[in-house]
């Protein structure tokens, strides 16, 4: 019998060993769901949205962005002030001297060109190396090492030896160009100056971008070594994780367990101690949309940041029906001018108030292939903008919004989101099916649309090939397409046929303009129309239409060296208009929302902002003792004191 | 008996490294580029070509010669044997930082979660996976064997009938609906529990009775089966004629023979309990590894598929010896 039960006892004391040794983490104060998970917090190569929030918890960068106003203001952080010459071309920046890394050290200029070397080299494969490409010498040393990091693998070496140490000797090389070649420096431990290459109006917003934040140089120097193979510096993994990471942050991640959870405490150097109104947060790993949803139902969350499960549809039209029972009170409160959180913070104890909809920075587009031919070498009819604009008119973007998506998401006309950008007016874009109100008006824009094509030379549909859609699996790209296409089918009389392809062929059909038409969207990176406007130039890496529109650069070459703001936008603006009215190398179909889970009676600290940048170290549970307890609420463009 | 464990062990490495060969030939195949987000900004193909150079991603060759040389230790005793190894740890030292991390058996990086070496990813994982596949089976352990006992006492009988249709139950349906039901009654309708949480073993118990089901369905059929068998022997016929108790008949004379075919049943079935579980955490959202073998095909991420395929084939070898093992000693005729 004892026998019988070895292998019981056997897993028994294995059960007990991994229990013992697996710490329970202690309850956060503060508990949210983020995106996904975090991919990696070395802050040159992050570019998800679920990094870069968690990278605002642990780093501070020169500035950041008040996300309470309507303009999203810089304000300062680790500089407490800077200086623009009259030229609009150089910034000195004023370190703070109290900023401090987590282990005590003071935090210096020196730290930030570091970094910035870091995102400007080539070798780091940063996604954001373009932005840096601002700064005067940057391109052009970013050129030099490319050239010589192509040529390294060639060159020949009598032994491993001498591979090495050529390595060594192009990166002692390169160290020495950057001084020279790249017009950042620091000009003491506490003074930062950096020129850039023209008047950049949104560099200090760019600023406050994560990418720009410093990393510690003493820890990642440890990590570096050169590869004697292709003479790349590569960093080996470990010090963006506890114990190792150094960060300059409010908070300080103490724990990371892969895929299982991150724990966060206060920053006990962190310069402004008072910012923060909770001491920990958790953010527990959980990928599965039901999983997030029922984590924040039986209380192990405060807050999730993404909901996105089927139902979330169902659970706004619940919302909407809250907000017909209390229909007076939410006009009232509308009117008043105040954010939706606060409103549904002013509503009636309820718990469908805890689902919100966010409208978010980016949009939803449909893509049409601009080369003269298509990949069989067949001429390609969205070559005449008189096609594009006929197609894009004869799509009911409403019915794709109301039936298909059922999340609120606002209809797009135009590129960029409406009222997004401080000070920057939105054309009105291309009156679309939808738009129509009547029978008569539907008919008149699908006549409108048919003439167009007839001007084009296709004054039949069975002048015109089948026309194919192209998407990815998943996310119900495939039922908005079935919408297009028989919106096109009906109205226009052409043939559409559906092409669904997964994710990175559909990627790869993209990059080689494999297509006649595709589905599209694009997140806003930094608060200016050129996070969206310039993915249309010709040589623009996100250019999938191959659209060149002279005018429509020229716009964008005159807006780039235009100093005074308000001419500057009125150019942005009509770029905007060339593409989304007459030139159509895409059509906008709708801006996407993010859908937020958390009530807004214990949850304060979370904005409504088209950009939807969350700064966790505004978060404060109201009502539990500790920091402000205050609601916070945007404040209405007006009192913002925008940009 | 200590020939057999000499023996397996030796067997490992041959078996682990034609499953390497194997599995990095078929992951090779995947399409797709690994160094490639297709849903993030692209690098430049400049950049991707030197990534691909630097990781050995452009030559098949090098690729499985190099990994071999990481994961079997011998790049880690080279390190040691040139003084690389100290002179970072005095480079860290110059510069008050701790040295970064060395691995002997260095699985590499993942190619799709950067801060993360596959070395991390299985030590935090595989304990996780350990402790519900442990528990799991003993669940399944211990209500199969009920089960199959009280079958087995009286077949056909109506307790015997319950349990068939437990045990068919318990396999045929799928995980995912067994835990969303679970899911449902206990923290959702009930409030027992939380979802999502993985702080303490409480959290283990729901995802461990899901993963059990169909283990414990199984061993209440070959609990059965053995037991009906046992009971028609001349030694319990004479153990009952002597007047021994009945619960030592079942248990002591009966059982033992019985359970020999649960134990061999065992090895893989622990084996496939640790890792085999993607779907219940998935579910569950229980940070296992059984999510990480599927996950890094999706993206193939080549160190992460084949660190994960080692694991997991070391496992399996381990657990069938360990059963072997055990086999010998419950039953020393078998040596």
């Amino acid at each position: 019998m004892v026998k019988l039960l070895a292998p019981v006892l056997l897993l028994a004391l294995v059960v007990a060993a991994t229990m013992v040794s697996d710490r329970p983490l202690p309850r956060a104060d503060f508990a949210f769901v983020n995106r996904g998970d975090v991919s990696t917090l070395d802050l040159q190569k992050m570019s998800w949205m679920q990094d870069l929030r968690v990278a605002r918890m642990v780093f501070e960068g020169l500035v950041e962005n008040d996300v309470f106003t309507q303009g999203y203001d810089v304000v300062p952080a680790v500089a407490e002030r800077w200086d623009i010459s009259g030229d609009g071309l150089t910034y000195t920046f004023h370190l703070r001297d109290n900023a401090k890394w987590t282990n005590g050290s003071p935090v210096t200029a020196h730290d930030f060109v570091y970094s910035w070397r870091r995102a400007i080299l080539p070798d780091t494969a940063a996604d954001y190396t373009k932005l840096f490409q601002l700064i005067k010498g940057a391109p052009e040393f970013a050129d030099w090492r490319q050239a010589q990091l192509d040529a390294f693998p060639d060159r020949r070496f009598e032994s491993d030896e001498a591979r090495r140490e050529a390595a060594e000797a192009l990166w002692a090389e390169t160290e020495a160009k950057f001084a020279e070649m790249v017009r950042l420096r620091a000009l003491d431990d506490r003074t930062l100056e950096v020129e850039l290459k023209q008047p950049t109006p949104y560099f200090l917003d760019l600023l406050a971008f994560a990418v720009f934040y410093p990393v510690y140089p003493p820890l990642v120097r440890q990590y570096e070594s050169i590869d004697p193979a292709t003479g790349l510096l590569k960093v080996a993994f470990g010090w963006t994780k506890p114990p190792h990471l150094v960060s300059n942050g409010p908070f300080e991640l103490t724990t990371w367990r892969f895929k299982r959870d991150m724990f966060f405490e206060r920053n006990p150097y962190y310069w402004n101690p008072d910012k923060l109104d909770v001491d920990t947060v958790l953010i527990p790993s959980i990928n599965d949309p039901n999983a997030a949803v029922l984590a924040y139902e039986t209380g192990v969350v405060d807050w999730v940041s993404d909901v996105t499960p089927a139902y979330r549809a169902d659970m706004l039209a619940d919302k909407a029906a809250f907000y017909e029972e209390n229909r007076e009170l939410v006009d009232r409160l509308q009117a008043e001018g105040l954010d939706q959180f606060e409103i549904d913070r002013r509503l009636p104890d309820d718990p469908r108030k805890n689902i919100h909809a966010v409208p978010a920075f980016a949009t939803y587009w449909y893509n049409f292939n601009c080369l003269p031919t298509l990949p069989d070498g067949t001429p390609n009819p969205f070559a005449d903008a008189r096609v594009r604009r006929a197609f894009a008119m004869a799509i009911d973007k409403h019915a794709i919004v109301e039936d298909v998506m059922r999340l609120g998401n606002p209809v797009a006309r135009t590129l960029i989101p409406r009222d997004s950008i401080g000070g920057y007016a939105s054309p009105d874009g291309l009156e679309s099916l939808g738009d129509a109100t009547t029978e008569a008006e539907r008919a008149d824009i699908v006549r409108r649309a048919k003439a167009l094509l007839s001007e084009a030379g296709y004054p039949s549909p069975d002048d015109l090939p089948t026309i194919t859609i192209l998407f990815n699996k998943d996310a119900g790209h495939d039922l908005i397409a079935q919408v297009v296409q028989k919106n096109w089918q009906e109205n226009l009389g052409v043939d559409v046929r559906l092409e669904q392809k997964e994710i990175k062929v559909f990627r790869d059909d993209l990059k080689e303009q494999n297509f006649m038409v595709s589905r599209a969207g694009w997140y806003g990176d930094y608060g200016d129309p050129t996070t969206f406007l310039d993915i249309n130039r010709k040589d623009d890496g996100n250019n999938d239409r191959k659209y060149h529109g002279v005018r429509y650069e020229e716009l964008l070459d005159e807006a780039a060296v235009e100093l005074d703001s308000e001419r500057r936008m009125a150019l942005l603006g009509e770029a905007e208009r060339i593409i989304m009215e007459e030139d159509l190398p895409m059509v906008p179909l709708f801006h996407y929302v993010t859908i937020y889970l958390f009530d807004p009676d214990r949850v304060s600290g979370l904005n409504p902002h088209p950009r939807t940048t969350q700064n966790m170290f505004l978060i404060d549970l109201l009502d539990d003792g500790k920091g402000r307890d205050e609601a916070r609420a945007m404040r209405p463009a007006s009192a913002a004191g925008s940009q | 008996m200590l020939g057999l464990v000499v023996r397996r062990l030796l067997q490992l490495p041959l078996i682990v490294l034609v499953i390497y060969t194997l599995t990095l030939a078929l992951a090779w195949a995947i399409p797709g580029n690994p160094l490639e987000n297709p849903e993030g900004r692209q690098p430049k193909p400049e950049v991707i070509a030197a990534m691909k150079r630097q990781y050995n991603l452009d030559s098949f060759p090098r690729f499985y010669a190099s990994y071999l040389a990481s994961a079997t230790g011998f790049d880690y005793a080279r390190d040691l044997l040139t003084g690389e190894i100290a002179r970072e740890r005095e480079k860290a030292e110059a510069a008050g930082e701790p040295p970064r991390q060395r691995y002997v058996f260095d699985f590499g990086p993942s190619l799709e979660y950067e801060d993360w070496t596959v070395n991390e990813i299985v030590r935090d994982s595989l304990p996780v996976s350990i402790t519900l596949g442990s528990i799991a089976i003993l669940i399944a352990l211990g209500v199969g064997t009920f089960a199959g006992i009280v079958g087995a006492v009286k077949p056909n009988s109506l307790a015997d009938l319950a349990t068939l249709v437990v045990a068919l139950v318990g396999i045929s349906l799928p995980s995912f609906v067994i835990g969303t039901v679970l899911l449902l009654v206990f923290p959702v309708w009930l409030g027992l529990g939380e979802v999502g949480s993985s702080a303490g073993p409480q959290d283990m118990l729901l995802p461990a009775i899901t993963l059990s089901l169909p283990f414990a369905a199984y061993i209440a059929r070959l609990t059965r089966m053995g037991m009906i068998e046992a009971l028609s022997t001349d030694y319990v016929r004479t153990a009952r004629a002597k007047g021994v108790a009945e619960r030592v008949v079942l248990l002591r004379h009966a059982l033992k023979n019985a359970f020999l075919p649960v134990l061999s049943y065992l090895g893989p079935a622990a084996a496939l309990a640790m890792t085999g579980s993607f779907i219940v955490e998935r579910v569950f959202n229980v940070p296992g590894m059984g999510q990480h073998f599927v996950n890094g095909v999706q993206n193939k991420d080549l160190f992460l598929i084949i660190g994960v395929v080692l694991v997991f084939a070391t496992m399996l070898v381990l657990f069938n010896l360990a059963v072997d093992v055990l086999y010998r000693w419950v039953d020393p005729r078998i040596a």
